[in-house]
């Protein structure tokens, strides 16, 4: 695979972390596993390699750097590092990738469309670092026609200087000018509602549940923390739905077809306290979450995403899983003290239980 | 009830019942009531009502049972197994009805005592318990025969039969043989709740212990699925209905048969049809093979003498298997299934056991599961053989009693016998017996007994219309006694619950906490069921309203949407086969049956435990 740049997502897998980036490697092993997942391909980290390198942009912003005179540690320094962001990206987005890059995308994103039989197919177009940066690069959603793409994925490389990203790698003492990452082209799946899920229960950490949280239209609005979401804790092993909060979820986040932007777009007010989600989707959002997990052996953080013009269960994709990273590393301690059945019970037996009254 | 004030409940001592119950004291033994002599005592404890037991007013001689768990129950606790800060459970009658106290903690040095012996007897129970089980079964059958053989004469002769006289003389006569037969009766039934206990307390402290060790491993875990993990499939308990499925089946295949079942005509009408055919004569013979013990089942909890048992109670089992019938008509399963029940049960616990990260803890939970495990089926099979087919029988003699006693005007009906408690029945025979040897016209005390039944009868009505305080006394800081958890769920929140309870009035509650027994939600018209009998007004799809249920219910499970009892934890009997039959249940809420009415729209949160009025009929 040595000089290949662009792959299908099931050509990939978890091995592949390095080549594509996480999200991409995460989505192609998914994939592979048989999970329902947007089809899409992927650009490796070869490709902003081969975009930084082959064109103009290296040589231009290395030397705009030269001028750059800021220390990433003083807080007085942040304008100018805004400003030395907004610069990096406009030199970034004014040069085009090479031509046979364009005509490669061009010909895989014209494939994705033939394959899902839609004409200038919606797309997202997302970073995928291969390290992970949690939110760190940026995802472009709705995206749609050939030369949008091509124009998409030059921004998302272009994300590689963003502000927060450039900063945080001048404070390491990494080089400012370049930051390889893949980028995932993915369908778009219609969301009438979309969230979060973890294979956990966030709270304390009992892996015996599936915490769920859910919001109307895309899902950016409960990663982001834009909207108060639904919550659901259900049980992996009796599939009970333990709790259920319906919150008032105020706005969704939507594609406004006029300005071609995606937006929050108030609720009408009857549909602001409704569940998003129906009992029977809760259920099998838990299925496929206990099955993502048994696949990659660590409780998992997932996002998923229920298409508005699909049929339950082909509805329900999941755009999104990595290790749950708060109790996933938590070394798991023994709680009973290594009691024989025995023992549990002479201390069941010789221990009151205490009640609050008074 | 005023004198509620926060925090506690009024002092037994001055607690006043309404005047309408007058001489309420006069129908239980001195030993039963608060007294002033005891009051230091009976002071410092907190007495509830036990509304599992004893959810009605007392007749005198169904009074029986109690005072025998209370001595059962208490002296494997205190003097057996020897639960080492546990004490017995003492009772006291306040207007009929029956309160309960878990008697405070023994001194420091006895604790000590009763853990060495605890750590020297329970191990054994636990490793024996099958070879345990197998000898429990053999003496109580031995004792449930000698019971049935107990021969109760419908009439006494006028003279002696000659072979009484010779040639080998009997020495004593029928008279004399009834008395004698009263005190073997009561010293068998005594004898019986001694073995009704015999395991349950351990089986109790073991579940309790493994609902503890769970929850450790599994902060989220409910209790419902905790009873899924340890319940058994195959238990006595669930046996007579699967003999109605069998006898539906058998039904089916013979359509002369199923076509008699199907009609809306009584039992009685039915059994004589059948038995004008040859399939309905064979299909009865069946019936009759299998009808002891499987159809020895109470028509409610066991506990009271009016409630009947199937055997002279037959249009219960018949409308169930009219039922059955229908359905399997249409093609539908009526059995449980064993194996799906067990399969299930096994997965649910071998996938939590997954879960379990550390090496140790998975040997612990294995351990503690396996101690549950090996007991905990006692506490289903112990139900059916002592409440439903034991007392079945002790019913049937105790008529009998009653009968020889109304054919000679002691007492006016037969059941009267049961407005007197088990010291009074004695001077009742004797009063017989003696104005039998006396000759002919001496008169009986029946005016009197006659009397004395009519004003109780009319004491035990007003105590009906009574709505009992739920408790007495202070609550409690701290309760190590295994059944005042498990069975009567004293909990922090069910204190608080009938504090705030005795402060409304049950018309003006719309919402009811209970135990999340069953997980679901369920929302319909709810049908208040005081008696099993009530049966045959539930409507398909109607929430099911009861006191609690118990096993001659089970077929009623199939025809709801869910179910509400006033008493009965996590295991009680409405608990397990909800959560069978996966229905929605909250068990346990103390006071369902009077703040509910037939017809109101409830809805019931088997997860959450909380019982919502939506709409009042």
């Amino acid at each position: 695979m040595a000089d290949q740049w662009i792959y299908w997502l099931k050509e990939l897998g978890t091995e592949h972390n390095n080549l594509v980036g996480k999200k991409c490697a995460n989505l192609g092993e998914l994939t592979k596993a048989g999970f329902h997942v947007p089809p899409g391909f992927a650009l490796s980290v070869g490709a902003y390699d081969r975009f930084m390198k082959e064109t103009e942009v290296t040589g231009r912003l290395l030397d705009f750097l030269k001028t750059l005179k800021a220390d990433a540690d003083n807080v007085a320094d942040m304008p100018k590092f805004e400003a030395a962001s907004r610069e990096m990206r406009r030199i970034a987005e004014s040069i085009k990738m090479p031509a046979d890059m364009e005509e490669t995308v061009k010909k895989y994103y014209a494939e994705l469309c033939h394959v899902t039989g839609m004409k200038d197919l919606f797309v997202a177009t997302r970073s995928a670092g291969p390290v992970s940066h949690p939110g760190q690069y940026e995802t472009y959603l709705n995206v749609s026609g050939p030369d949008d793409v091509v124009k998409n994925v030059v921004r998302v490389w272009s994300s590689t200087f963003n502000t927060r990203s450039v900063i945080a790698r001048a404070r390491l003492g990494l080089p400012l000018h370049y930051d390889a990452i893949g980028v995932a082209v993915l369908t778009m799946v219609d969301a009438r509602a979309a969230g979060v899920m973890f294979t956990i229960n966030p709270l304390n950490g009992d892996e015996s549940k599936v915490a769920i949280e859910a919001s109307f239209g895309f899902g950016e609005a409960v990663v982001s923390g834009n909207v108060t979401p639904d919550r659901y804790l259900v049980d992996k092993i009796t599939f009970e739905i333990d709790e259920r909060v319906v919150s008032d979820k105020g706005a969704e986040f939507a594609y406004n077809s006029e300005t071609k932007e995606m937006e929050y777009k108030e609720l009408p007010v009857d549909m602001r306290k409704i569940p998003c989600l129906e009992d029977r989707e809760i259920l099998e959002l838990t299925k496929i979450a206990k099955k993502v997990e048994a696949h990659f052996g660590c409780p998992q953080d997932i996002e998923y995403s229920i298409s508005r013009s699909m049929a339950f269960p082909e509805s329900i994709f999941l755009v999104q899983a990595r290790p749950e990273s708060v109790w996933g590393k938590k070394k798991k301690e023994a709680v009973l003290g290594k009691k024989t059945g025995w023992e549990l019970l002479f201390e069941k037996a010789t221990t009151p239980i205490k009640l609050k009254t008074s | 009830m005023a004198n509620t004030s926060v925090g506690r409940f009024p002092d037994p001592h001055d607690f006043e019942v309404p005047k309408e119950l007058e001489g309420w004291e006069e129908m239980y033994p001195p030993q039963r009531l608060f007294s002033q002599d005891r009051a230091e005592w009976e002071k410092r404890h907190f007495w509830y009502q036990d509304k599992i037991h004893a959810p009605e007013p007392m007749y005198p001689l169904d009074d029986i049972f109690q005072e025998a768990w209370q001595i059962a129950l208490s002296q494997y606790t205190t003097r057996v197994f020897c639960i080492p800060p546990a004490q017995g459970i003492a009772q006291r009658m306040i207007g009929c009805y029956m309160y309960i106290t878990a008697v405070e903690p023994p001194p420091p040095e006895v604790i000590g005592k009763k853990a060495e012996l605890f750590g020297k007897r329970v191990p054994y129970v636990f490793q024996n318990y099958n070879r345990l089980w197998d000898h429990w079964y053999d003496k109580f059958q031995e004792l449930g025969k000698e019971m049935e053989a107990i021969k109760i004469p419908a009439e006494f002769p006028d003279f002696v039969p000659d072979d009484e006289v010779f040639p080998k003389p009997k020495g004593f006569t029928e008279a004399h043989e009834v008395m004698e037969s009263f005190n073997t009766i009561i010293s068998l039934i005594f004898k019986a709740w001694q073995f009704h206990f015999e395991y349950l307390n351990l089986a109790y402290l073991a579940y309790l212990m493994f609902v503890d060790t769970a929850k450790k491993l599994f902060p989220g875990i409910k209790e419902s699925t905790i009873g899924k993990m340890v319940a058994g499939a195959d238990v006595s308990m669930f046996r007579p209905e699967e003999e109605l499925c069998r006898l539906s089946r058998l039904a089916v295949s013979q359509s002369p048969v199923s076509n008699i079942l199907k009609k809306d005509t009584s039992a009685a009408e039915k059994i004589k049809e059948l038995q004008s055919t040859d399939a309905g004569r064979m299909w009865l013979e069946e019936m009759e093979r299998i009808k002891n013990p499987w159809f020895y089942v109470s028509c409610g909890s066991g506990w009271y003498h009016y409630e009947g048992s199937w055997i002279n109670k037959m249009d219960v089992p018949f409308s169930y298997m009219k039922s059955y019938v229908e359905r399997l008509e249409k093609g539908e399963k009526i059995e449980r299934s064993l194996t799906a029940i067990s399969e299930e049960r096994d997965r649910i616990v071998a996938e939590y056991r997954a879960l379990i990260k550390s090496e140790d803890d998975r040997k612990s939970f294995d351990d503690a599961y396996n101690v549950v495990r090996a007991i905990y089926r006692y506490a289903e099979d112990h139900l059916f053989w002592v409440e439903h087919w034991l007392h079945t029988i002790w019913f049937r003699k105790i008529r009998e009693f009653g009968n020889l006693l109304a054919k000679y005007d002691v007492l006016k009906e037969a059941d009267d016998i049961y407005l007197f408690n088990r010291f009074e029945v004695p001077m009742l025979l004797e009063d017989l017996a003696t104005s039998w040897a006396l000759g002919i016209g001496a008169p009986t005390r029946g005016k009197h007994w006659q009397g004395m039944a009519a004003k109780r009868e009319k004491i035990l009505e007003a105590a009906r219309n009574w709505n009992p305080i739920p408790a007495l006394g202070v609550p409690p800081t701290e309760i190590s006694e295994p059944f005042t958890v498990m069975l009567w769920g004293i909990t922090t929140d069910t204190v608080a619950e009938w504090l705030k309870g005795s402060d409304v009035e049950a018309k003006d509650l719309n919402e009811l906490k209970g135990f999340a027994s069953s997980a679901g939600v369920a929302e319909g018209p709810a049908r208040v069921l005081k008696l099993l009998e009530d049966v045959v007004d539930l409507q398909p799809g109607e929430i099911m309203v009861a006191k609690c249920t118990n096993p001659s219910w089970s077929p009623v499970f199939t025809k709801i949407k869910g179910a509400v009892t006033d008493i009965g934890g996590l295991t009680s009997h409405a608990a397990i086969v909800s959560r069978e039959y996966g229905l929605p249940a909250v068990t346990g809420t103390g006071l369902a049956t009077s703040v509910i009415k037939t017809g109101d729209v409830i809805k019931i949160d088997g997860g959450t435990g909380i019982v919502t009025i939506v709409k009042r009929a």
